[in-house]
């Protein structure tokens, strides 16, 4: 599909500027809430009107941007993003029965604001999107992304997905049962019997293109489903495995968006066990908790993730015989329906 | 050549509920806009609105929808797809299979129930039927449960230029091999969210939008779904066929959230872009049907844009003077209108209009006029500078 | 209330309702342009302005393009304030 060449990520562990794989910082009151550095470089003007998304999705870019080429386009996936601006409006309206209301937070409530602000930050005028389907709102900005370097080859592209913690979308989330509902600390996610989840956010961003030279990593096919059927979506994968992995070959990791839900327990052993003894098993949704585009994340693990270096340990689920981490495969679901399989091939 | 062609159309707006009812509505100059409101909101009697006759209720009749939950926005929206879905003869088979994409776009999504919304986020005890439904994906999920869709299925939120980026997005999955038919669209409907937030703005109209003209004083929001069927020429054999998606372009006006630049770059660049595809030069759009919303931001800035392009602009109108500004549904709304403008040869006046801008000084169609049209050029600006321009094309 | 009293009052309120967290009222000088060069402001700030005006002081600015006449600096605001507040 594409090369990835630099990769950027705010997240509630230590991701961003030094990064830290075996550290894992612990949730509060069952949430992962991403970890703001300081920005330099834009004004404060610009940023006193942002969101958390769109502050940690500018921060994230801007890296990428400040350090490489400007990219021919910004393609931004996000399901909540504008959210927590939304409600601020929402609120208003209440408070002050719909007379002589402040524009502010209408204006940064709509999903497009993060992808639309870089825009004019870095005076970028090519291509600009903002896809918004959920648990499948970054597949569709890889989707997009792979499209316009088929229509563009030349060209290079930001891509990114990024999501926030909106207070308002918590409560209803958790009253419709997607959170759990004891106190769970991250470090016993996996532990718990229990129904639901801990939430998370974050940022990452990715500047790729259609040269494999210097790149980190390729992402090779990308597949997506809607289904609550775990006989089809095993099924997907295993179909997606056959025409994408050579014959005599295996995925070295398979990393699984496995978020502690009890419910799913059946789901993500039945997509396990379409892998050998020699594939190693690892988990990411206790670093970045659950949010619809955690896949991005992913994606950033999978690119940072050395090659030849064991995983740390809080990751590693089943240690394969192959101790290498050069293709990865991202198994990645959300609240049940929403289901995605990423293959990346690592070059460094 | 692999043209991209469109197989069938629904729409609903306040001018009608069907492509038909729409056509004979811009074919007579219909206005559906009107003061008052169902929505209990206390601009409703004050600001006029384009909104669609049928309650919830009846939509729900209509459609037999039962299920508890489902929004005004997710029933705009099936309406317009059963009409699209049925006009382009798609079978079961064909839904269920993968090569079948699904992309609609919205911005209000589910926040038509705003003030569930605020009650269920302020009491946890809630647990209401709704609170699945208050995103704007949320739409798009309840459709492809509903046709048990297995393809790639994708929402967009680009603000006012949602839809056509989704039929876009549509269009360049078949150019690509990613699907072999796709259903494209796009829907918003009133909510008190959207209504606030124009109004916080100061760019809604009190009285009908007067898109382009000296004195208009704003927008006037409205309703509306539609979608289209998008097929490759090599798979119509035989099939009928409305018009060729021609060219298509995405630009952003890096300028500021929500207005466009002095010589309107962003749009400039859409419409620039969607001709540079379609191989076309400036001279042979026989008509575009403008973005138009009646802001004195946008008809200024777009007239410019079109004057930098054309120099002497094509016919142009604004339907929007017809239906109001449907937000994530105009750009689907107005690719069915500039369809219409192709299959029966003919443009459709723009309404309310008196005296052209005094520093563009360019006049839109005010009659209804039968001519020979070629290539439709359809433009959709949104807040943070997002623009798309389409352009449709006769397929024979 | 004094001028200056008034002034620095309004700036703290710009400050809270703008969100110029890293701003101090004295880094707003009384003559300084509100948009453009000065402290930056745009279109949405001031709309915002207006409304800040209605919910502190009262007042009512029906047409934004009014607004502009007196969101020049905090002088032209204050005087504005005094004036035509009605609370």
């Amino acid at each position: 599909m594409f090369f990835i060449h630099q990769t950027s990520c705010i997240s509630p562990q230590e991701t961003f500027s030094n990064v830290k794989m075996d550290l894992l910082h612990v949730s509060v009151h069952n949430k992962l809430l991403a970890i703001e550095p300081a920005y330099t470089g834009v004004a404060v003007g610009v940023l006193r009107r942002m969101g958390k998304a769109s502050r940690i999705g500018m921060g994230t870019a801007m890296r990428l941007i400040q350090e490489g080429a400007a990219p021919d386009g910004l393609i931004i996936g996000t399901a909540n993003g504008g959210m927590e601006e939304s409600i601020r409006f929402l609120k208003q309206i209440i408070e002050y029965h719909e007379d002589m209301l402040a524009p502010g937070s209408f204006v940064q409530s709509t999903a497009n604001a993060i992808a639309t602000q870089l825009s004019m930050l870095t005076k970028n005028k090519g291509y600009n999107i903002t896809h918004v389907h959920k648990g499948l709102a970054f597949e569709n900005a890889v989707i997009d992304t792979a499209m316009l370097l088929m229509e563009n080859p030349g060209n290079t592209y930001l891509l990114g997905g990024v999501d926030e913690i909106a207070s308002y979308n918590y409560i209803i989330e958790h009253t419709a049962g997607w959170y759990k509902k004891e106190y769970t600390s991250n470090q016993d996610l996996y532990k718990r019997n229990s129904a639901g989840t801990i939430a998370g956010e974050g940022a990452a961003m990715f500047l790729v293109n259609n040269k494999k030279e210097q790149a980190i990593a390729e992402l090779t096919a990308l597949t997506t489903l809607h289904s609550t059927d775990k006989e089809l979506i095993s099924g997907q994968l295993k179909a997606f495995l056959k025409k994408n992995v050579p014959s005599g070959e295996s995925i070295n990791l398979f990393l699984t968006g496995e978020n502690g839900d009890a419910r799913d327990a059946d789901l993500v052993a039945s997509c396990e066990s379409a892998f050998g003894n020699e594939t190693t098993v690892a988990r990411f949704k206790h670093m970045c908790g659950e949010y619809p585009t955690a896949s991005a994340f992913a994606l950033w693990l999978a690119c940072y993730l050395p090659i030849d270096q064991p995983l740390p340990e809080h990751m590693l689920k089943k240690q394969g015989t192959t101790n290498k981490n050069r293709t990865v495969l991202i198994y990645n679901y959300h609240k049940n329906v929403q289901h995605s399989f990423m293959l990346v091939t690592k070059f460094k | 050549m692999n043209r991209v062609f469109i197989t069938g159309m629904g729409v609903i707006s306040a001018i009608g509920n069907s492509v038909a009812e729409n056509q004979l509505g811009l074919l007579h100059g219909t206005c559906g806009i009107t003061k008052g409101t169902r929505l209990s909101t206390r601009y409703s009697g004050l600001l006029p609105f384009g909104e669609i006759a049928a309650n919830d209720e009846a939509l729900k009749e209509i459609l037999s929808v039962t299920d508890p939950g489902v929004t005004r926005t997710t029933l705009l929206a099936l309406h317009a797809c059963k009409e699209a879905i049925a006009d382009a003869g798609l079978t079961g088979a064909q839904l269920l299979s993968p090569d079948t994409a699904f992309i609609g776009a919205t911005t209000v999504g589910g926040m038509c129930l705003m003030d569930e919304l605020y009650n269920d986020a302020n009491n946890p005890a809630n647990n209401s039927a709704f609170a699945p439904f208050y995103d704007c994906a949320s739409v798009n999920m309840y459709l492809q449960k509903y046709y048990r869709l297995s393809g790639i299925v994708n929402t967009i939120n680009t603000a006012c230029s949602s839809s056509a980026n989704a039929i876009m997005y549509g269009a360049r999955l078949l150019r690509n091999g990613l699907a072999n038919r796709v259903i494209v669209g796009g829907v918003d409907s009133l909510s008190r969210f959207t209504i606030n937030g124009f109004n916080a703005l100061h760019i809604l109209s009190d009285e009908h939008c007067a898109p382009f003209d000296k004195d208009r004083k704003g927008l006037n929001l409205g309703e509306g779904a539609a979608f289209l069927v998008l097929e490759k020429e090599a798979d119509t054999n035989g099939k009928k066929v409305y018009a060729a998606l021609s060219g298509y372009c995405n630009s952003n006006d890096a300028y500021h959230p929500s207005s466009l630049s002095e010589n309107g770059d962003g749009p400039f660049l859409a419409m620039n872009g969607a001709l540079k595809m379609a191989g076309l030069g400036s001279t042979e759009i026989d008509f575009i049907n403008a973005h138009g919303t009646g802001t004195e931001n946008n008809d200024e800035v777009e007239s410019r844009a079109m004057i930098r392009l054309f120099e002497e602009p094509p016919a142009f109108a604004s339907t929007k003077s017809n239906t109001g500004h449907t937000l994530g549904a105009s750009g689907a709304i107005e690719a069915v209108y500039s369809v219409l403008n192709l299959v029966n040869q003919e443009v459709y006046p723009a309404l309310h209009f008196k005296e052209p801008i005094l520093a563009t000084r360019l006049t839109p169609v005010q009659v209804h006029t039968k001519k020979q049209v070629r290539h439709v050029m359809s433009n959709s600006f949104g807040f943070g500078g997002n623009c798309s321009s389409l352009i449709f094309s006769k397929a024979g | 209330m004094e001028a200056t009293e008034l002034k620095q009052q309004l700036k703290k309120q710009i400050i809270t309702f703008l969100n110029l967290t890293s701003l101090e009222p004295d880094d707003i000088k009384d003559e300084d342009p509100l948009f453009g060069d000065g402290l930056g402001l745009d279109s949405i700030d001031s709309l915002e302005l207006i409304v800040l005006l209605n919910r502190e002081y009262g007042i009512t600015i029906k047409d934004p393009k009014e607004g502009r006449k007196i969101l020049v600096n905090i002088n032209t605001m204050v005087d504005y304030i005094e004036k035509n507040r009605t609370k």
